[in-house]
């Protein structure tokens, strides 16, 4: 197990620093520099400035000090908001997008894997397809439409909701809605298909002969074995509700992460742009391997094989 | 299953277990074909998406406008309306609606078709009023209350004769007068292509690549999925994002950089495809037959793992349309006057407190899409997917 750990870690660092340079080259592949704008800067000026970020050195000397920068946990100064680090700029929005992402997680296991019972439990009767019909709907309609129509529903039409903001708890219904709908609809689809699956298996008619009681067969024998798919799903839940929460921060004006992310895109802003990059995809790798990790607690199968590996 | 009848534990007579087959044997396509037309979510979504390219293609030749196509004072019209009559006292009547929010009159003919924008008397700023003069009839549009309302001359409300659809633009006007409809199939057209050839050049991509790394195996294939492994942790929407930021906006950019990303599935089942049919004896058949590597690759192991890799390629095609939409809903798509599902949608979330009818459609279209990709994709899967033979 630590010996597994420490391979993952490696992975993840080669990873990391793939990403950094990837990204640091592809922002520097863009034509023009930072500077570059409508308002012609006098050159004595643009020399100054590139000076002054240091844009005049070669730029494998540029990207040394920018790995050096990363190892040391600072992504460099905004080149649109003089004086402004990037690294205030992830941690103004970190609070929003934390509680948002969060509780979104938590809606799509909370809602999710109750829906897929339900429908497993009654396969084939209405609850299943009203359900599925449900899930169907969620995976196909894309979430900035959900946002959208639900935001001019709730919101707009019938005032239930304000329209922008967090002030109160009403305010992280829909972004929340909005930012899992999808993976509430997938996880309902996949626990289902999952739990059909596991009822099929002889353990579980093993179970119901030596007559335990229908709750117990569900719960210790077929929920146990049949959500670890739903587990290994939730990294790639993280990752996408990451990416999610670009367009719905924006939608309702949630001064998160995401939104910083966009405005950089808009902005033009470079160096906000690699270091949100690589800040998400930090973020997302380490969650991945939370799940990994956990999900090898939960299923003896998976320690058995790594140790042998 | 909880319940076993105690006959089933009885034994059998041979008469008992002797199996009919009296089916007609098929082909993997005849009975590919046949499940998959057996299922009606997936029809219905072949006719749909089949309907849905041909209006792509031919609509716009039909529509007097383009999608450029600006007129400023028909701005914002809804695809449907109350209309009013007025009789002028001259023997004539002028049939009209009222925007409700932005407070104009426009005339419409019998059959709802836009005339064009009404002229009124100066507006009363300070009443919030402005009179409008038919012949020997003067109307008078009331707005100091919202909704506003149409006085008559001797102040009563004047009540709406009846609704109309609106026939020059069907699906209305945007903020800049443009038709919604002829947008709205532009695009489709948009987010079509850059679906199709997107998924193409991931088709091939992922082929190549892990038909490649299946083939050889060993190291080679190692260190390949190795780096499929590497790519897969990086969120590819950030990756889509970036490489946008880097190429700028535009139909091309979005395609090239979909199209280089998303193909690591599609090389991860091709190269788990190949792994398992290459120790297959007619591989090694093909090959004491002296046929080289570039012949077993083509001949005999990608044919014999098409079915998945249409599957996936179903997939992909909802997962592209959805990725340009989000990019051109962040403003990193196509540029304007061009038009995507994506752009339409976050231009009409500005406007949608007053006109959700330029959400509304949008917001359907690419919804009715993904929908039909989805189904047909499912319907795919269990035709193709000889597990889910019954």
């Amino acid at each position: 197990m630590p010996l597994y750990i420490l391979q993952r870690l490696g992975m993840m660092l080669l990873t990391l620093w793939a990403i950094v340079t990837l990204t640091f080259f592809l922002m520097h592949a863009v034509p023009g520099g930072p500077f570059v704008s409508e308002r012609m800067l006098a050159p004595e000026i643009e020399a100054a400035l590139n000076a002054k970020y240091g844009l005049d050195q070669p730029i494998w000397v540029q990207y040394l000090s920018y790995l050096r920068g990363i190892v040391t946990l600072d992504l460099g100064p905004s080149f649109k908001y003089p004086g402004v680090s990037i690294n205030t700029m992830i941690a103004d929005g970190l609070p929003v997008t934390l509680r948002t992402g969060l509780l979104a997680v938590i809606a799509v296991v909370a809602l999710g894997v109750p829906l897929g019972i339900v429908a497993a439990l009654n396969r084939n009767r209405w609850p299943d397809t009203t359900v599925m019909l449900i899930a169907t709907i969620g995976v196909a309609i894309p979430s900035y439409v959900i946002a959208t129509v639900t935001l001019y529903i709730f919101a707009l039409r019938l005032g239930w909701v304000p329209t922008f903001g967090l002030d109160d708890w009403r305010g992280y219904i829909l972004p929340v809605f909005a930012l899992s709908g999808f993976w509430i609809s997938f996880v309902a689809r996949l626990t289902r298909s999952s739990l059909l699956e596991t009822f099929e298996q002889d353990y579980m008619t093993t179970a119901r002969a030596k007559g335990l009681r229908p709750g117990q067969v569900l719960f210790k024998h077929g929920l146990r074995n049949s959500l670890i798919p739903v587990i290994t799903i939730l990294g790639p839940v993280v990752a996408n509700l990451i990416t999610g929460s670009f367009v719905i921060e924006q939608i309702f004006a949630l001064p998160g992460i995401g939104r910083q992310f966009v405005l950089s895109i808009t902005n033009r802003d470079y160096t906000a742009i690699m270091g949100i990059t690589i800040f998400y995809a930090a973020a997302l790798m380490v969650m991945i391997l939370i799940v990994d990790l956990l999900y090898a607690v939960l299923d003896p199968r998976i320690k058995l094989t790594e140790a042998s590996a | 299953m909880s319940d076993i009848a105690p006959e089933m534990w009885d034994k059998l007579s041979p008469s008992d277990s002797a199996a009919v087959t009296s089916a007609p044997s098929l082909t993997y396509w005849q009975d590919a074909r046949r499940r998959l037309f057996a299922n009606k979510p997936a029809v219905v979504s072949i006719i749909f998406i089949v309907l849905l390219i041909l209006a792509a293609i031919f609509g716009p030749l039909f529509s007097p406008f383009t999608y450029a196509d600006q007129n400023l004072r028909l701005a914002n019209i809804p695809p449907a309306f109350e209309t009013y009559s007025v009789a002028d006292g001259q023997g004539g009547t002028t049939r009209f609606f009222l925007n409700a929010s932005n407070f104009n009159l426009y005339e419409v003919d019998a059959e709802g078709h836009v005339l064009g924008l009404l002229r009124g008397e100066r507006k009363d700023m300070l009443k919030k009023s402005q009179a409008f003069i038919f012949g020997d009839t003067t109307i008078t549009l009331d707005y100091s209350k919202l909704p506003a309302r149409l006085l008559a001359e001797d102040g009563a409300t004047i009540s709406p004769s009846g609704w109309s659809w609106n026939r020059t633009y069907i699906f209305g006007t945007d903020q800049l007068g443009r038709d919604v409809l002829v947008r709205q199939l532009y695009g489709a057209r948009i987010s079509l292509t850059v679906a199709f050839v997107a998924t193409l050049v991931n088709f091939f991509i992922g082929i190549f690549y892990g038909g490649i790394a299946g083939y050889i195996g060993g190291k080679t294939d190692a260190v390949m999925m190795r780096v499929v492994e590497i790519i897969a942790t990086i969120p590819l929407t950030l990756y889509v994002v970036l490489l946008m930021v880097v190429f700028d906006s535009g139909l091309y950019s979005i395609i090239i950089a979909i199209g280089s990303v998303f193909w690591v599935d599609m090389a991860r089942i091709v190269r788990g495809q190949i792994l398992s049919l290459k120790s297959q004896d007619y591989v090694a058949a093909a090959r004491t037959m002296g046929a080289g590597t570039g012949r077993i690759l083509t001949r005999h192991l990608l044919p014999n793992s098409i079915g998945p890799i249409i599957v996936t390629l179903t997939m992909l095609i909802p997962s592209a349309i959805f990725i340009e939409s989000f990019m051109s809903f962040i403003g990193l798509g196509v540029t304007p006057p061009l038009a995507s599902w994506g752009t339409l949608t976050s231009d009409a979330v500005e406007t949608m407190r007053a006109y959700p009818h330029q959400l509304f459609f949008p917001a359907a279209a690419i919804s009715l899409t993904m929908f039909a990709f989805n189904f047909l994709g499912d319907g795919l899967r269990d035709a193709l997917d000889p597990r889910f033979r019954r």
